[in-house]
């Protein structure tokens, strides 16, 4: 196979499946969000902090493919094109599964601060610690891009 | 901080609460928790609902009368409200008799008149005149509904006739003249002279002495009732239901026996005296009255110092996590600088940061002449953290020169390198070439960052007395201390064989032993077998907590897993080169070469910085926000204290 085609399947996979994953985020978060914002709008600044997470995600993502893109002239062989690949994929799996642990955890957080307040400071650590798995993948996956 | 347990009799308790809230010193702690503990000794204070509801059935009653009259919720400063020794209903139902008295119904119905007469004149366009004294030949009542006649008669005209028809002037006035004995046919006759009718003058004389009846009548009904005037003492019952409210709804947290109530409350060392004196005093010394410090691990309402302008973004970025215990550390001042630190390094940029800092002074300069309250709620956000911003742009520039950042990677500035301690460099090359020095210096940062935290743990261990405890965060700082110095020493993780054979005395000293200390003290803290449940804790939390990149590091797990909890901090590196890159992409499409920046480029570079200002800023803001929250707080900073809001009257 032409190892410009596979990189650029690598870019599509870094950039538009984090997107999707930041996407899913925002929607389950956001929506749980405006819920709650009707009746406990001093809440929402703190809160927003889940929309940022998964907002995140697909800035992870677009390093990724931005990095890929710059380094496009460099790739000629199948090594590094399986290298690019490698790279898209594993910050989309790292995305998508940030991205489930947010939602889930965004959304029920939300709903928990909006009823006991005092809950936040350790309801949050599930969001953060789902959101600390996309940093886990960007690493890796940069650290492949290196060695093209 | 004290503890106040009071027992009184049940006739006094209404005038306890509110001396004590006059004063506004003490906290009452809600006893209803702990009713079981007496086993049917106490009950818990049952206040009626009916106080309850007669509370909120005079406040709006109030309310309305203040709508009616037109008159505005005031602040009441000057008068002081006498504390009576009298039961809740007897005061409200005082207040309802006062309530009764005031004239509400006949000085609403002066406004409404007022306000016509005030409408008409306009309509008319009549110049005010003086009007000589006028005097009110009936009782108020009455000549009010005759002014309304009047009045009404005189818009009647006003419509129909457009103030020309002589006709129906004339039998207007009549009337009028009629009603004031006036005599018609003089007057008449004087018209008739004269021939024409200059009714426009006389009717906006007219007007104008009507308002003046108005007044006047006002100022009679002020005068006849005993409470002066109307709108303050409309205030100062407000004032005083709002009181008897709280003071009803405090008594919740009480408990009682048949006749006597007890309750405890906590106050600052500074008020015991005057909290006792006040209680003595109201109940006339049939009350007893103790006060005790703390119980060892009680949960003591902490008093929080007012921090200066400058660090109030701060202070909220440390309590919407959480208040300090009483006793503990209070991070805002570390947080301060620590928390600008780590933006800095993520949002590295000499232009950026100085645009952060303009801002930042707009901001605080901006705040001084717009009042918070009258502005939405982000802008307030906003004007709150003016002072932030200025801090948060000064470490940007700083780390920008660092890693040679103007507008990102534009080749203008060069790296400036502080100095390299180990493997570690501190500055001198640019992120976005060299990722694997940034990320040394990630951690690096990070374990700066953790050991401070560490430091405020052992702090706090020994401000808590906890003696035994406090040696377990000293050991926690060798091992982390240690284990980087292994890591550095043996050129990371990969030669972790190397840790095992060549390095094996120094692995015992520094890993090892910090390790069977901790063990050890856990043990005699918490007992042998809680030492050992917890090194397991520490063991799986370690395999699922980014927090503890140290303590698995330094336990020498497979080195993937080591490396891959090291990532918390790594989010430095990772964010510093979002940064660089999303700017790199813009200095790229705006064709910025070698630190030669192309006047058509300016546009693009605007936005660009636009954009990354607005998103990349309000990320890495809320990661360094969760590296403090969740790596830093969760040292020694639980946020489970309870701040100090002594009972006082709002």
């Amino acid at each position: 196979m032409d190892p410009g085609f596979i990189s650029l399947m690598g870019i599509v996979l870094a950039i538009g499946v984090p997107i999707i994953s930041a996407a899913i985020t925002i929607i389950t978060c956001g929506t749980a969000l405006a819920g709650i914002g009707t009746e406990r709008p001093e809440l929402l600044s703190k809160l927003i902090i889940t929309v940022v997470l998964g907002e995140a995600l697909a800035i992870y993502g677009l390093l990724i493919a931005f990095m890929l893109l710059s380094k496009l002239s460099d790739i000629t062989t199948m090594e590094a094109a399986n290298k690019a690949l490698i790279s898209g994929i594993i910050i989309a799996v790292a995305t998508i599964s940030a991205g489930a642990g947010i939602s889930y955890n965004g959304s029920s957080l939300i709903g928990a601060t909006a009823e006991k307040p005092e809950t936040f400071s350790s309801n949050v650590i599930g969001v953060v610690l789902s959101e600390a798995l996309a940093i886990y993948g960007l690493l890796i996956a940069f650290m492949i891009i290196g060695q093209i | 901080m004290r503890k106040l347990k009071v027992i009184t009799l049940e006739d006094d308790v209404d005038a306890v609460v509110r001396s004590l809230d006059e004063a506004g010193i003490v906290q009452f702690i809600d006893m209803r928790e702990k009713v079981e503990e007496w086993n049917g000794i106490l009950a818990s204070q049952v206040v009626s609902t009916e106080v309850l509801t007669k509370c909120s059935d005079l406040l709006s009653k109030i309310d309305a009368s203040f709508e009616n009259l037109g008159l505005k919720h005031e602040e009441l400063h000057s008068k002081k409200i006498p504390i009576t020794k009298e039961p809740i209903e007897e005061v409200l139902a005082k207040v309802e008799q006062n309530l009764a008295e005031l004239p509400v119904e006949a000085l609403t119905k002066c406004s409404a008149l007022t306000s016509r007469i005030t409408q008409l004149i306009e309509i008319l366009g009549v110049k005010p005149e003086e009007i000589k004294e006028v005097i009110l030949k009936k009782p108020v009542e009455e000549s009010l509904a005759e002014i309304e006649y009047e009045l009404s008669e005189i818009e009647k005209t006003a419509e129909t006739t457009g103030l020309i028809d002589r006709h129906a002037m004339v039998d207007r006035i009549k009337t009028v003249a009629a009603r004031e004995e006036i005599d018609v046919h003089k007057k008449l006759a004087e018209f008739a002279r004269v021939r024409i009718i200059e009714s426009k003058p006389f009717f906006a004389k007219r007007l104008l002495t009507l308002k003046k009846l108005v007044e006047k009548a006002r100022e009679s009904i002020e005068a006849e009732t005993k409470l002066g005037k109307t709108h303050e003492s409309l205030l100062t019952l407000r004032k005083i239901v709002e009181i008897e409210k709280q003071v009803a709804e405090e008594q919740k947290k009480f408990v009682r026996s048949a006749k006597t109530i007890y309750f405890e409350a906590w106050v600052s060392e500074y008020n015991v005296k005057e909290a006792i004196e006040r209680i003595t005093k109201v109940t006339a010394g049939t009350s007893i009255v103790t006060d005790d410090p703390p119980a060892p691990d009680e949960k003591v309402p902490i008093i929080l110092k007012p921090v200066p302008n400058y660090l109030i973004a701060f202070e909220k970025l440390v309590y919407s996590f959480g208040h300090p215990t009483s006793r503990d550390v209070n991070p805002i001042h570390a947080l301060a600088i620590t928390f600008p630190i780590l933006f800095g390094i993520m949002f590295a940029d000499v232009g950026q940061g100085a645009i952060f800092v303009i801002m930042g002074i707009i901001l605080t300069l901006l705040r001084r002449r717009i009042k918070l309250e009258e502005v939405g709620d982000i802008i307030q956000y906003l004007l709150i953290s003016g002072e932030m911003f200025v801090f948060l742009g000064i470490s940007s520039i700083f780390f920008g020169f660092v890693f040679g950042e103007f507008f990102g990677p534009s080749g203008l500035i060069h790296p400036i390198s502080l100095g390299k301690i180990g493997p570690f460099y501190i500055g001198g090359f640019e992120p976005t070439h060299e990722p694997m020095k940034m990320l040394k210096f990630a951690i690096f940062v990070g374990a700066i960052h953790i050991s401070l935290g560490l430091v405020f743990r052992f702090v706090n261990e020994i401000r808590h007395k906890h003696y035994k405890l406090a040696p377990i965060p000293i050991c926690w700082l060798w091992l982390l201390i240690g284990s980087l110095y292994m890591w550095a020493y043996w050129r990371g993780i990969s030669n972790i064989s190397k840790w095992f054979a060549d390095g094996s005395l120094m692995l015992a000293g520094l890993i090892i032993l910090p390790l069977t200390f901790i063990l050890v003290f856990t043990g005699i803290a918490e007992g042998f077998m809680e030492g050992v449940g917890f090194s397991v804790e520490v063991f799986a939390e370690t395999l699922s907590h980014s927090m503890s990149y140290s303590r698995l590091m330094a336990l020498g797990l497979i080195h993937a897993e080591t490396l891959s909890h090291s990532m918390s901090y790594s989010r430095l590196m990772a964010l510093g080169l979002i940064h660089s890159a999303m700017n790199y992409l813009f200095l790229v499409l705006a064709g910025v070469e070698h630190g030669y920046f192309p006047l058509a480029s300016i546009p693009l570079i605007a936005i660009g910085t636009l954009l990354v200002m607005i998103i990349e800023g309000l990320v890495v803001f809320v990661h360094t926000l969760r590296l403090h929250w969740v790596e830093w707080f969760s040292k020694f900073h639980t946020g489970e204290g309870i701040p100090f809001k002594p009972f006082k009257y709002t």
